[in-house]
């Protein structure tokens, strides 16, 4: 920057300001380009004097288009994710949307999801909490409802055919492999047992992982060291811990059919990209691309069926969707920093920490207030205007909260996402957690309304509470 | 609880028209909170007169024209379409003492207090000490007259509640941070030899009165929101993403603005050198024996500084260390 001759600093420095400074309304107010052109005249005319003011000024910048508060997850399954991305591949500091980037983030999306795939076989850490997940697999299904759940969730061909010899394939055929175990002892349970520290999750390569489930496989299964069967009464699930060293380690655990992962094409195409990522990283690339690109749609697919359908093919979905989360994850911690802010009764966004910033939503109503959670976006406005976007504002939907054909039409002035934290502190002593990890990921949506009206949604803005 | 102080009803024309009130009042949600349509219209009339009338009375003495009771039903609705008045409805209450509206607003904003703290002071300890401090003053600890005065009072919807306790908050902390210079222990007074330094000369007046003049008639010039960016930037020494983010403005339209600046200020000094007499190369010599590196003016000053120290064979480790960047 040119220098400016020094007597231009001691003649700025020299000017007298006014007495009387702005009051902290108009300093507010100036700084959010809220005050009419004479008014803000005024005040620059103002602060353009006085050092004390725009200090003020300075200091009182939000916060919030350096550091989204909402961006720091702390919970320990919320660290698996992270910890898993990070051994996956490190995130750059910043990231754009362009492809080279996208990229190196689909790769890493297939890593995590192939490790998760590996890992999230479903099962308890806790053996106290075991015996309350069985027993509701076992009423929620026949007794051979395991087998079934593999043999629907995986493609047939598979499942009726899949020789010892074509496991090593692929982990979608050494899930269905481990199926079929289940299927041919359907009053075994399959615990499988594993310690594993951070570091451990990620650096073996999918062929050790697959080794040892294919010994598993092949070995009569008590007979394995790290693996056990048991033959309760209740019908088969599988149970595989992930146990880690640490106690800010991560814990994945999930219960249910553990096959059904194979449903989910983009995890599929994930978990074949992770195994050939070692060997040939383009066509892994490649792969792990529509994996990525499909995962937003699939899970959109996968939440209906979940809503709707009771019983294991419930416990099913929402395993595919423990798998989808990670994958999702995965991709959020890589993506770029993006920051938001309201200017004028417009979103704006910011891909570099605040430094510049892009129109993001124009709406027929001035928008007053957002809320994000990675790439989850929400914004509200004058006359019940609500737009979310999944994807980092790249595309929007308007949402028109209802309740009983009664549409909320008051100005929506703050949204509120209550995070993963605030929800998987009430699930914690809940039995079931391992069947509502993915419930838990997604963020509720409080909004508060100008007649003080509190309307909530927990699915995405589908369906509306009032409180 | 009763104790707080809430706006008589309007009692005069001049305020809000009543309907204008009446839809203003149904906007701002005021009534969950127990304020009564005409405790609201009182407000809004305050913030009006505040606002709008005094720029009417400004403006109409400037322009000769007709007295400050003219502003018209449109300007009102307009000003009044720009207030925060949900928040402003929720601030008020609160002054009030009104307990749900205590309550919405510790869920929304006690955790967000805490976080601006962090973010002006940059210190975990100063950051609790600063949001507690502010927050009893939100509340109204202190009592006027056996009255609580809670500083909500004073909000008036122009811009976000949340921009509006920011801005306080940083006032609250120059303050805070000016007194605890002030207080400034006679030991570490003498740590930093600043007792015995010598006078810091005021701004060196080497120029003559040329052109300083020629100076100040370029400043002069210049737009308030140039002068503001010009003052930003050389004196506060804020970022160009600080000042484009405060003027609404890309970072890029700032960098460009400053070059401008820059060349046109030392183009109009040196005209205005040359208009008073003086040759160019007078002119461009009167301007370059005063362009001097600030860094290089600071050196020499923290070096008279350091050789004026009291005790220069008493060296604390502390003292080292800051000797070590002086020198």
């Amino acid at each position: 920057m040119t220098e400016v001759p020094k007597i231009v600093y001691d003649r700025l420095r020299a000017a007298l300001p006014e007495q009387t400074h702005p009051d902290p309304d108009l300093l507010a107010a100036f700084a959010e380009q809220a005050l009419s052109a004479t008014e803000r005249d005024a005040v620059l005319q103002h602060l353009a004097l006085c050092g004390d003011c725009r200090e003020v000024v300075a200091l009182s910048l939000p916060a919030a288009d350096m550091v989204p508060p909402q961006t720091a997850p702390q919970t320990a399954d919320v660290d698996v994710r992270t910890t898993v991305s990070r051994a996956g591949a490190p995130a750059p500091h910043k990231l754009s949307f362009a492809w080279p980037n996208l990229r190196w983030a689909a790769l890493a999306a297939g890593v995590v999801v192939a490790a998760a795939a590996l890992l999230l076989h479903p099962g308890k850490l806790n053996q106290a909490t075991l015996p309350s997940v069985n027993p509701q697999v076992a009423t929620t299904a026949p007794p051979a409802s395991g087998s079934q759940i593999a043999s629907s969730s995986v493609p047939s061909s598979v499942t009726s055919s899949a020789p010892p010899s074509s496991i090593t394939s692929s982990p979608t055929e050494q899930l269905a492999v481990m199926a079929k175990t289940d299927e041919a002892q359907p009053k075994s349970e399959l615990r499988l047992s594993k310690k594993l520290n951070a570091g451990q999750v990620l650096t073996p390569s999918p062929q050790a992982e697959s080794g040892i489930l294919l010994a598993d496989n092949n070995k009569d299964s008590g007979q394995a060291d790290k693996l056990s069967a048991t033959p309760p009464a209740s019908a088969g699930a599988f149970h595989y811990d992930a146990r880690s060293s640490r106690a800010a380690s991560e814990t994945v655990e999930a219960s249910g059919a553990a096959a059904a992962v194979t449903t989910e094409p983009s995890t599929e195409n994930a978990l074949v990209a992770r195994n050939n990522a070692p060997g040939n990283d383009a066509p892994a690339i490649e792969k792990a691309k529509p994996a990525l690109q499909e995962k937003q749609a699939d899970e959109e697919e996968q939440k209906t069926p979940a809503a709707a359908v009771p019983g294991p093919v419930r416990l099913q979905a929402r395993n595919v969707m423990s798998a989808a989360t990670l994958a999702t994850t995965a991709k959020q911690s890589l993506a770029p920093h993006v920051t938001w802010a309201i200017k004028a009764g417009v979103l704006q966004r910011s891909l570099d920490s605040g430094q510049s910033w892009q129109d993001a939503l124009h709406a027929d109503h001035p928008l007053l207030c957002y809320a994000s959670h990675d790439v989850d976006v929400w914004t509200g406005g004058q006359a019940g205007t609500l737009f979310h976007s999944a994807d980092n504002g790249v595309t929007w939907v308007q949402v028109q909260p209802s309740i009983k054909a009664r549409q909320l039409s008051s100005d929506i002035t703050h949204i509120e996402l209550r995070n993963i934290e605030v929800r998987n502190n009430e699930l914690r002593n809940n039995e079931l957690r391992g069947n509502l990890r993915d419930d838990a990921r997604r963020a509720e949506i409080i909004v508060s309304t100008s007649n003080n009206e509190i309307w909530s949604s927990a699915d995405d803005g589908k369906t509306w509470d009032r409180k | 609880m009763h104790s707080w102080e809430m706006p008589k009803p309007a009692q005069s024309g001049q305020g809000a028209d009543v309907d204008i009130a009446a839809a203003l009042y149904e906007r701002s949600g005021a009534a969950a909170y127990d304020v009564s349509a005409e405790q609201f219209a009182a407000i809004v009339d305050e913030i009006l007169r505040k606002y709008l009338l005094q720029n009417s009375v400004q403006n109409s003495a400037q322009n000769l024209a007709a007295n400050s009771s003219h502003v018209s039903a449109e300007q009102k609705t307009a000003f009044c379409a720009g207030l925060r008045l949900e928040e402003l409805a929720l601030a008020r209450a609160c002054a009030a003492g009104n307990e749900r509206a205590w309550q919405d607003f510790i869920n929304r904003y006690r955790q967000k207090l805490h976080s601006m703290a962090l973010h002006i002071t940059r210190d975990g300890a100063h950051a609790a000490e600063l949001a507690d401090s502010l927050f009893a003053d939100l509340y109204g600890v202190n009592a006027r007259d056996g009255v609580r005065r809670s500083k909500l009072v004073f909000y008036t919807g122009r811009g976000s509640l949340e921009g509006w306790l920011r801005t306080v908050m940083a006032q609250e902390f120059i303050n805070r941070y000016r007194k605890q210079k002030r207080t400034v222990s006679l030991e570490e007074q003498t740590e930093e030899g600043v007792q015995f330094a010598a006078a810091v000369p005021e701004p060196a007046c080497t120029s003559d009165k040329l052109l300083e003049a020629a100076t100040d008639e370029a400043l002069a010039e210049l737009s308030s929101e140039d002068r503001f960016t010009l003052a930003s930037y050389y004196l506060d020494g804020r970022t160009l993403a600080e000042i484009a983010s405060t003027l609404g403005l890309h970072e890029s339209s700032i960098s460009r603005r400053l070059e401008r600046l820059a060349t046109g200020l030392r183009k109009r000094i040196l005209a205005g050198l040359r208009m008073q007499g003086l040759s160019h190369a007078q002119a461009t010599e009167a301007l370059a024996t005063d362009v001097r590196d600030i860094e290089l003016n600071l050196r020499s000053r923290l070096t008279q500084d350091s050789g004026a120290k009291p005790f220069p064979g008493r060296k604390v480790p502390a003292q080292d260390a800051g000797d070590g960047s002086l020198d």
